[in-house]
């Protein structure tokens, strides 16, 4: 239902259910505030919003409150300035006056506003208290700079999810506390980002550069799909080094979210390098003689188009390990909805009643996905069903139903889901789902029928409902039926469905390349390994830059084309370079941008005509989305196969935290622990004690790891990360869980 | 009415100073003059003024005591700007002028920082704490420009005092539990609801029940009320519960449960109906020995096998259950039968024993030939306990085995004459009658509004202004009855309307089922005579409605058979109380208050909420949040939750109502 008010004369529309303020914000009319954050509830702790509506008596707080239809609003009268003025003057009591030492002095909420309200002398005084600094690891925490405005701990429980920040209450003495200092918090540093003044700062960061001495370079985090918005904040190392340097991430956090590898792994430029004219030339015979191009998903757009365009010119394989199992699945999947996207998103999923996650760890898979589904759980109280062969006890306050199945039954756990969701009336999707040996499945998938109830029984809203597809599915040896299933779901019922990809751009390289499956011949290594490899990494045939040296764009799991800047300039080859040698034709990567593949989606946009802000109201103006194109329709569903058994210990390729790559593996300020972890249970059966030194290999690649037991894990499966394998380390190409045979090593 | 030196409460003006006796004014409130029998006030001061009930009082003092209480004590949480700073600086300021510190210039800033926080607050408490302070600063002027011009001491700064403070709010005030609805309220505006479910337990251990099916009197004190309509503040609670069971998360207990004592004491609770397991929980959070004595095979009393699964699902009301009974110091012997032998036994053996039965007898609804013992004449609380011991926990049989494609009648009026009906439907009968001598505007108001339209829906016949007159059978067969119907006769003189009979409105129903549930009364059978244990003229155990120790030592009573029938909450809250008298008999064999409870009943008695107030400073006009319920054809011939709670959403929007209307009182004794 739309209303209309009157804002200082001026007329508004808006939405019932809109609040005051942001009615005033969608039409440029300024109201201040200390507390307010748009992208979490209204927190209502500073008071400074008030404003006066006609007719009622007092003032009214314009973050929280509801405009009412004919409201008439005044945003300032001299009243409401002054006790606006006091506010400021009750804030500004005891704090430190020492914002020239001050990380935040600058770009300080505090100081702007004292500045605006013009509070120049204080009459108000309290006691002054002891209170020191507190180090929580990435971040410190300075509680006499802090001003309650609780907005760091809004972002830890309603967008992070992992709760640890609290208001330890008591008037004048309440502080916000850390609850968790000896378990783990994801170290993303959002509390740090909302923060106004300079209570949350970065403990890298701190005193190494004033706010306005940086430079700010809008780019896209390129760690994971969900491509965040951020700034690289550069400025020159020192004076004797005119070489630029990235300081620090800071992200539009009004409206946006980063997690800890996108805030705090910025520092994997490929520095130093320099135009080595041998090792070009090498390289563009090596391109001359190539059979295949193997290429790494961490990649733009326009690079991928260049290989694609080169691809077709010299007729080489192209190979993508990381992207080829999800361009299948994507295909299979569209072939069911005649699509050519899924028709889930971010926003929807943060909208949604129920939630179901299948066949990923989602949490470290991608955490803005993650994010969202907190969003989900603390909003909207959503039923969350999570749905794996290994429990997530960091997901605990967010998943209200873990089904847990046994590794390689996901494509009868997909028919079982398929068969609980969908209620058609087609004849031929009734009889195949109905021909389904629920029993057999059931046992296999060991899926109790009874948990599939609970499940249907807890989704008891309308509509609303997100289905997050993870990477388990993409090289399961029954992804194609598994797809096909999900599409059907993805038609059949309102479940939107997610399918995350599984690297930075493997959406972006599935809908510009044509991939084949098999390496053969001499083969190029585009940041991954080969006979001739061109990586950013560093120490290879030919420097390449990284993706934060770089401008172009990237396909996000968003379905958006988001472009990205130079954050660090780069004086090596590029690509593009050896494309142009190769008899191509572009002065720049970014000409490559309006020809994308329209077929697939992609918009005849100049890359300099893509958009890059969020509105006053937080609308993402990214790039643009993916149109989402007619797909040729093939509705032949398989039978479901015998399902192969794992008995015995598990190998579980993942990442944990914050890393995903060799890139955020170069990063000095990330954890990068790379044992092998798994509960007592799974020592017990691969006869492994902690700290046992071991080798395996997976997808010809070789693993040396120290094994460890971790407490809250249970059962047979093992957690190996894989970041740490350099240009290797995009090689997984196979079905996530493995059962390679462990060696002992000598330690 | 209570005697005053002074007073500003509620903007009553009385200033009785200097006069004599003869002259005085005396004030319209219920203030609390005597703070016990045997302590009088000094002073009571609060949220909307202060009351001086002895002419020598020290005012500086007492406006930096009640700042200091709010600072100290209060629940001044810190999370508003102008509260969590204004706050300090008028305790800073008070107690400078109180020490000889002070100047004029600090009374102009005091003036100042009081106006910020009456008008920006984000709490009542904020916003009504300077009010009593600036009425001292005015009318005792003289004793701050004292104490500031010769920059002395106030009159009183370093005598020995008591000043007992107390925070409540309107809606936890009318709470008979008196749960901290606005901190559980502010739980789920924050989306922390392990403390929302923290701040609900702390009085009310069924939180998962009393979210669903409470009676909410609270919302009849809700100050929201005032400004529009009253927040949905009974549906709030289940939030916090649901959430923790949701998330399978370890018990939210209100603090650490004290290790169990292995002193030797002991405290037997009859019955494991919402007032057992209230007392059990708060003393075994103490620490305290107790054993549940439970006379039928499944724990909860009424509200497990009277209220029915559509309106209570068990499963939640098993978690509530669970919580108590997981506790190390509770010990639960169902299927137990206490007579009054076993009383006896069982009054010897234990420190203190608790009284927690309920009424489980249904009362007739005298009629002409109404016997107990005829087919199809059936109590409600019989009936009740087949329907629910079946479709609960498979115990017995399907009640659709009696009732399907019958005529029931019942006779009522009340929620258990409600579920009566309405799992009629679901058993399967043909037709479903509801007499009622009342009119659907009285049977609204001793139910709820959604109650008596989902039994319409749900094909539910009700005949108002009516009553049985007469039952026929055929063999001792129920197959008819005579009804005769009444019209609200309007009294002349403008008194109460009277009912009364229409001489040709008689008919006759045909059925196969009378269900009588016009009450119920308590089975005092198991009570030992010899006792000659005090009763109330409804029959029920005698208590003074404070401690709950009946007329013999280390006797308890709480809920229904104490008060007779009545509400969830009510049990609860007696039970709490009683619970809390407990802790301190077993030990000094003394029944006594804290001055917590002794300012919760005196706050009672003032009443806290006051539906002349205008409200200011909120926007009014958003109407109350509905949750979403069941359709009529989705419901009606099943078990399923009708009510589907809010959504995250609604649940936040509605919170966001809340105006948070704490309230700091402070007595000094």
């Amino acid at each position: 239902m739309s209303i209309s008010i009157k804002i200082n004369g001026k007329d508004c529309e808006g939405v019932a259910g809109d609040t005051i303020l942001n009615i005033a914000r969608a039409n440029d009319i300024y109201i201040p505030t200390m507390c307010y954050l748009t992208k979490v509830a209204p927190i209502a702790s500073c008071r400074m919003c008030v404003v006066a509506v006609e007719g009622v008596e007092g003032m009214i707080l314009s973050c929280q409150e509801k405009a009412i239809n004919g409201a008439i609003i005044t945003t300032s009268t001299p009243e409401i300035e002054k006790q606006r003025k006091n506010i400021m003057k009750l804030y500004d009591v005891n704090h430190p006056l020492e914002c020239g030492v001050c990380d935040k002095s600058g770009e300080c909420d505090l100081q702007n506003k004292t500045m605006e309200f013009e509070v120049d002398k204080q009459t108000f005084t309290a006691k002054e208290q002891h209170r020191p600094v507190q180090d929580w690891g990435f971040i410190s925490y300075d509680p006499s700079l802090c001003i309650m405005c609780e907005k760091c701990v809004r972002v830890c429980t309603e967008i992070v999810g992992d709760n640890v920040l609290a208001i330890s209450s008591g008037g004048y003495n309440s502080t916000i506390i850390n609850t968790k200092l000896d378990e783990d918090c994801s170290n993303c540093g959002e509390c740090m980002s909302v923060c106004p003044v300079g209570a949350l700062v970065s403990t890298d960061f701190k005193y190494s550069s004033n706010a306005w001495e940086l430079n700010k370079i809008p780019a896209s985090c390129s760690h994971c799909s969900s491509a965040c918005q951020l700034s690289y904040e550069v400025k020159a190392d020192s004076i004797f080094n005119n070489e630029k340097k990235i300081y620090r991430v800071t992200n539009n956090y009004e409206f946006s979210s980063l997690c800890g590898a996108g805030r705090f792994g910025f520092d994997y430029a490929n520095n130093n390098v320099t135009k080595d004219e041998i090792a070009f030339d090498n390289a563009v015979e090596a391109f001359k003689k190539a059979d295949t191009i193997r290429f790494s998903a961490t990649i733009t757009n326009e690079e991928a188009l260049i290989l694609q365009n080169i691809k077709e010119k010299y007729d080489i394989n192209l190979v993508c390990d990381e992207a080829r199992g999800y361009q299948k699945f994507l295909n299979e999947f569209n072939s069911i909805t005649g699509k050519s996207l899924y028709s889930g998103n971010l926003e929807n999923i943060s909208k949604s009643q129920g939630i179901i996650v299948l066949g990923s760890r989602i949490n470290d898979d991608n955490p803005m996905v993650k994010y969202h589904i907190t969003m989900a759980s603390r909003r909207k109280r959503a039923r969350v069903i999570y749905m794996h062969p290994m429990e997530d006890y960091s997901m605990k306050e967010i998943i209200t139903q873990f089904i847990k199945y046994e590794v390689g039954s996901e494509e009868g756990v997909t028919a079982l889901l398929a068969r609980t969701l969908i209620n058609s009336d087609d004849e031929n999707i009734k009889n195949y789902l109905d021909d389904l040996d629920i029993g057999n499945l059931s046992a296999e998938s060991n899926i109790g029928e009874e948990e599939l109830a609970d499940l249907s029984k807890s989704l008891n809203r309308k509509s609303g409902f997100s289905l997050v597809i993870g990477s388990d599915l993409y090289n399961h040896p029954q992804a194609k039926n598994i797809a096909k299933l999900l599409g059907l779901i993805e038609i059949h019922t309102n479940f939107e469905v997610l399918i995350v990809p599984p690297a930075t751009n493997a959406l972006g390289v599935s809908l510009i390349c044509d991939l084949s499956d098999e390496v053969n011949g001499y083969t190029i290594g585009y940041n991954t390994e080969g006979d001739f490899v061109l990586s950013a990494l560093g120490n290879t045939d030919l420097d390449i830059p990284a993706l934060n040296q770089q401008e172009g764009t990237f396909t996000t799991v968003d379905k958006r084309v988001v472009p990205t800047n130079v954050g660090l300039e780069y004086h090596g080859y590029v690509l593009n370079d050896i494309a142009n040698a190769l008899g191509l034709n572009n002065k720049y990567t970014i000409d490559y941008t309006p020809h994308l593949p329209i077929k697939n989606g992609y918009k005849s946009i100049k890359f300099d005509e893509l958009p890059d802000y969020f509105d006053s109201i937080g609308n993402e103006h990214r790039g643009y989305l993916l149109d989402i194109v007619n797909h040729e329709q093939n509705l032949d569903l398989d039978e479901i196969s015998t399902l192969p058994t794992y008995d015995g210990s598990v190998i579980y390729n993942c990442n944990k935290g914050t890393q995903f790559s060799a890139f955020t593996n170069k990063s000095e300020y990330l954890s990068n622990e790379t044992v092998l972890k798994g509960s007592s249970q799974f020592a017990t059966v691969a006869k492994l004690k902690d700290k046992d030194k071991i080798k395996f290999t997976l997808n010809g690649v070789n693993y040396e790891r120290v094994f460890k037991i971790d407490t809250l894990m249970k059962g047979t499966i093992a957690i190996n990360p894989t970041f740490d394998m350099g240009l290797s380390s995009t090689l997984v190409s196979s079905y996530r869980f493995s059962q390679p045979k462990l060696e002992k090593m000598d330690s | 009415m209570s005697a005053v030196v002074f007073s500003t409460w509620q903007d009553e003006f009385i200033d009785n100073r200097g006069k004599s006796s003869e002259e005085w004014s005396s004030s319209a409130f219920k203030l609390p003059e005597d703070y016990t029998a045997d302590r009088s006030s000094k002073a009571f001061i609060g949220w909307d003024g202060v009351a001086i009930f002895q002419e020598d009082v020290d005012a500086v003092r007492l406006a930096t005591e009640y700042a200091a209480q709010y600072q100290v004590y209060s629940e001044a949480c810190g999370r508003c700007a102008p509260g969590r700073w204004g706050g300090r600086i008028l305790f800073d300021l008070l107690d400078k002028i109180a020490r000889g510190d002070g100047s004029h210039e600090d009374i102009e800033h005091l003036t100042e920082v009081s106006e910020t926080m009456m008008v920006t607050s984000k709490c009542e408490i904020g916003r009504t704490v300077p009010k009593p302070i600036l009425d001292l600063m005015k009318h005792y002027k003289e004793q701050f420009d004292k104490c500031i011009d010769n920059q002395e001491q106030s009159k009183h700064y370093d005598q020995d005092i008591n000043y007992i403070a107390k925070v409540t709010a309107p809606c936890t005030d009318m709470c008979p539990a008196h749960v901290d609805i606005p901190a559980y309220i502010e739980g789920v505006r924050d989306m922390v609801f392990t403390e929302s479910l923290g701040a609900t337990r702390q009085t009310m251990p069924l939180a998962h029940t009393c979210g669903r099916v409470c009676p909410h009197p609270c919302e009849d004190a809700c100050r929201r009320t005032n400004l529009d309509e009253p927040i949905s503040i009974m549906e709030l609670k289940r939030l916090g519960a649901d959430y923790e069971t949701d998330h399978g998360l370890d018990w939210q207990h209100p603090y650490e449960p004290k290790p169990l004592k292995n002193d030797g004491k002991k405290v037997a609770i009859i019955g494991a109906g919402p007032a057992g397991l209230t007392t059990a929980y708060y003393l075994a959070l103490e620490g305290i020995k107790v054993d549940i004595f439970e006379e039928l095979p499944v724990l909860g009393g009424e509200v497990a096998v009277g209220v029915p699964e559509y309106r209570m699902p068990i499963d939640k009301y098993n978690k509530d259950i669970e919580l108590v009974t997981s506790m190390e110091a509770v010990t639960v012997y169902a299927n137990h039968r206490v007579d009054d032998k076993r009383l006896e036994e069982i009054d010897a053996e234990y420190d203190a024993t608790m009284l927690a039965f309920g009424t489980r007898l249904s009362k007739k609804v005298r009629a002409k030939n109404e016997k107990s013992d005829m087919d199809g004449y059936w109590g409600a609380i019989d009936m009740l306990d087949k329907v629910n011991l079946w479709t609960k926990y498979g115990i017995g049989s399907s009640a659709s085995d009696d009732l399907k494609d019958k005529t029931v009648v019942c006779v009522g009026g009340g929620f258990t004459s409600m579920d009566v009906v309405r799992c009629s439907i679901r058993e399967g009968a043909k037709k479903v009658i509801m007499i009622y001598r009342r009119d659907e505007k009285t049977i609204i108001r001793n139910t709820t509004y959604e109650e008596y339209h989902e039994a319409v829906e749900e094909g539910v016949e009700f005949i108002f202004h009516s009553a049985v007159e007469e039952i026929f059978d055929e063999n001792n067969q129920i197959t008819k009855l005579l009804i005769n119907k009444f019209e609200l006769v309007p009294d002349p003189d403008g008194g109460r309307a009277q009912l009364v009979k229409i001489d040709d409105g008689d008919f006759e129903i045909d059925c196969d089922f009378l269900i009588p549930a016009v009450s119920q009364a308590a089975d005092l059978q198991l009570i030992p005579e010899k006792w000659d244990l005090k009763l109330t003229s409804w029959n029920t155990i005698l208590t003074n409605g404070k401690d709950y120790m009946t007329s013999r030592d280390g006797l308890f009573a709480s809920g229904d058979c104490e008060y007779g029938p009545m509400t969830i909450v009510n049990a609860v809250g007696q039970a709490k109380r009683a619970s809390s008298v407990i802790t301190r008999y077993i030990y000094d064999g003394k029944v006594s208050l804290t001055d917590d409870e002794i300012m919760e009943d005196h706050l009672n008695k003032l009443k806290v909420y006051d539906k002349k107030e205008k409200v200011t400073g909120w926007m009014p006009g958003l109407p109350r949040v509905v949750s979403e319920k069941l359709e009529t054809d989705e419901r009606k011939y099943n078990n399923r939750e009708v009510n589907l709670g809010f959504t995250g959403e609604e649940a936040i929007s509605e919170a966001e109502r809340c105006m948070r209307c704490y309230y700091i009182s402070m007595a000094v004794v």
